[in-house]
């Protein structure tokens, strides 16, 4: 019997890798046809089924000005998302870790209903928003720049950091603190010397979470940016045209989900090792 | 170490001044230098609120601290140098045993040379020597709070040690072995230690004064002798002892007190039996199978007999109540019909729940 679970267990693991990485495979063999591989049919392997060409990877970098460019995007993607991802963990964890210990109150809202109100800032439809960030940024002088997307994205990101983190901390039980006080830490020290190097693995989800949610966003990078800033979603779309020039799509969107493989990787090992498993108990 | 002072301390976590809404009671308490103290009590009556306000994890409401003569209420926990033992052991799980031992040194700025003789030196005491590059979170339940207490003892000049259950999550084996290390290393080091429990065998193992408490007051302190010799109330009867001290409902009549009809003799001057409805306390441990009538013998009955391997617990029927009496294991155990003897001078008169002054 167990040699026929151990079966069935790879078998189940085996069909949702090939579900996960099929697109990825599709999309890897397409950025390598040309025109003429992807209109004539399906074909799945090259120099057999197709002759691969670097057409589709050269197009992304096209420096002779009449083309796209995504190399560009790519750096202002990411410093606009590792630049608000830095800024809301740091302000969400120390927003989380109020939130979390100390009590606040002004008429009828309490702790809860400050967490609430940072959460509650994701339940509209960026639609909604809009406007706003866009009246805001004009009104700044930030339209169509690094800058004014990293403060949108903070608005956007802080919350995810916040939610994530008051959750955290609160399963961080409070006598660590008090212990480290009494081995002589101030309330802050604590916090920065004990606290947080405890919940390591909550600060890393979060960051993860910023990370792809400000990785993948469009919609805002595309409504507030006109022609000196691009962001990479935006710049994918831009290769666009009456043809769809599917291999260069498929090149650009391998390039684009790339980082977040990257992280995946990186961060699979924090949140395996459960630095915090034993801290109590 | 230092001598603490409570005066008029009391806390009420709702703010309010009303005597239900007291935590803790106002109260004033010395806690001299170098003496261990336990507190004892249910759960709920106060015990952690008052470690938590001598180490100002909690800010009374009322009422001033003293550390020998410097008034410490303002002070916050990390400048009152006072080591805490939670009930669960409480470690750094991303440091180190090591690190974990030398975080309040580290906190303090010693030299790294200093830190590691001192921390060899304290963890050698604790039996953790072999353990000082391991991460603190692998380690058992009994280790880890072995590494709290670890924490407290590498300051040399903590001004007191508060315990507050440390041994609840341990397994029983293991805390025979952590209490009498803690019980070694208080010897060793003349600790002014608090240490708080609901386990009347710990208080009494490690106390040399005892206060037993009870929703928010402390209700009988002094040392455990004189708590089991001389219960207060009849709670701090119930409370101390194994089993607890026996309770019959009686009444005063002249010198005597009349129980079931039978007139006992007690060590009370006359005058000092009250009249009316009382109670009789006596304990387990004194009363006594005679064979002959006599002064203060009573007819009984033997109900059940529970062995405890050393001693047996004969529970006896008489005068229409039930009492418990504890015998070592070499004394015979009558059965059935038995003549029960009150020891005059061990018998105790509680009036509203209230002892009876003998002088």
């Amino acid at each position: 019997m167990p040699g026929l679970y151990r079966t069935l267990k790879y078998a189940a693991v085996l069909l949702w890798s090939a579900f996960v990485v099929a697109p990825l495979l599709w999309a890897l063999t397409t950025s390598f046809k040309t025109i003429n591989g992807v209109t004539g049919g399906a074909t799945y392997i090259p120099w057999l089924d197709y002759k691969p060409s670097l057409e589709g990877w050269r197009e992304l970098f096209n420096t002779s000005g009449t083309g796209v460019n995504i190399g560009q995007p790519f750096i202002d993607s990411a410093i606009v998302t590792l630049g608000a991802s830095a800024i809301s963990l740091v302000l969400g964890t120390l927003a989380a870790y109020g939130l979390s210990r100390f009590t606040y109150r002004a008429g009828f809202i309490r702790n809860r209903d400050i967490v609430f109100f940072f959460i509650s800032q994701r339940i509209m439809p960026p639609i909604v928003l809009a406007i706003p960030f866009f009246l805001m940024l004009k009104f700044l002088g930030l339209l169509d720049s690094i800058p004014g997307l990293i403060l949108v994205y903070i608005a956007l990101l802080l919350p995810i950091a916040v939610w994530v983190m008051v959750d955290f901390f609160n399963n961080v039980p409070r006598e660590i603190d008090e212990m480290a006080m009494l081995d002589g830490c101030t309330p802050i020290g604590a916090f920065i010397r004990v606290v947080l190097p405890n919940s390591l693995p909550g600060v890393v989800v979060a960051g993860l979470f910023c990370i792809i949610f400000g990785w993948n966003d469009f919609f805002f990078a595309f409504t507030l940016t006109f022609t000196r800033t691009q962001l990479l979603p935006v710049a994918i779309v831009a290769l666009n045209s009456t043809v769809t020039p599917w291999w260069s799509l498929s090149a650009s969107s391998l390039i684009s989900v790339a980082p977040l493989v990257v992280v995946a990787f990186l961060v699979e090992k924090f949140l395996s090792r459960g630095t915090l498993a034993g801290a109590i108990r | 170490m230092a001598q603490i002072t409570l005066k008029q301390i009391g806390h009420s976590y709702s703010g309010g001044t009303r005597p239900g809404d007291y935590a803790l009671c106002p109260l004033d308490m010395t806690w001299h230098d170098g003496r261990t103290y336990a507190l004892l009590g249910p759960s709920g009556c106060g015990k952690t609120t008052m470690l938590n306000i001598v180490s100002g994890i909690v800010t009374p409401s009322q009422g001033r601290v003293w550390f020998d003569q410097r008034d410490v209420t303002g002070l916050p926990t990390a400048r009152r140098n006072i080591a805490q033992v939670f009930q669960f052991p409480v470690i750094y799980g991303s440091k180190t045993v090591y690190q974990n031992l030398a975080f309040p040194l580290v906190c303090r700025k010693w030299a790294s040379d200093r830190i590691r003789r001192k921390v060899g030196e304290i963890a050698d005491l604790l039996d953790l020597g072999a353990k000082l590059g391991k991460p603190a979170r692998g380690l058992t339940a009994d280790e880890k709070q072995l590494i709290s207490l670890g924490r407290g003892l590498v300051r040399e000049d903590v001004s007191a040690v508060l315990m507050d259950e440390p041994l609840t999550v341990i397994d029983p084996q293991m805390k025979f072995h952590l209490r009498r290390k803690l019980k070694e290393i208080n010897d060793r080091f003349k600790l002014t230690l608090v240490y708080v429990t609901h386990d009347q065998d710990e208080a009494m193992t490690f106390a040399s004064e005892i206060l037993v408490m009870s929703g928010g007051r402390v209700v009988q302190s002094g040392p455990p002798e004189h708590l089991f010799e001389f219960p207060q109330t009849t709670y701090v009867g119930y409370f101390i002892g194994s089993p607890a001290m026996n309770f019959l409902d009686a009444e005063g009549q002249g010198d005597r007190a009349v129980f079931a009809g039978i007139p006992l003799t007690t060590a009370y001057p006359g005058d000092r039996v009250p009249q009316g409805a009382i109670r009789i306390g006596v304990r387990p441990e004194y009363l006594e199978f005679v064979a002959t009538a006599g002064e203060n013998v009573l007819a009984a009955m033997v109900v059940d007999v529970q062995d405890h391997g050393g001693v047996r617990i004969v529970e006896v029927e008489v005068g229409g109540a039930r009492v418990k009496v504890k015998l070592a294991r070499e004394k015979p155990v009558p059965e059935g019909p038995a003549l029960l003897r009150l020891p005059p001078g061990k018998i105790r008169l509680y009036r509203d729940g209230e002892l009876v002054p003998l002088d």
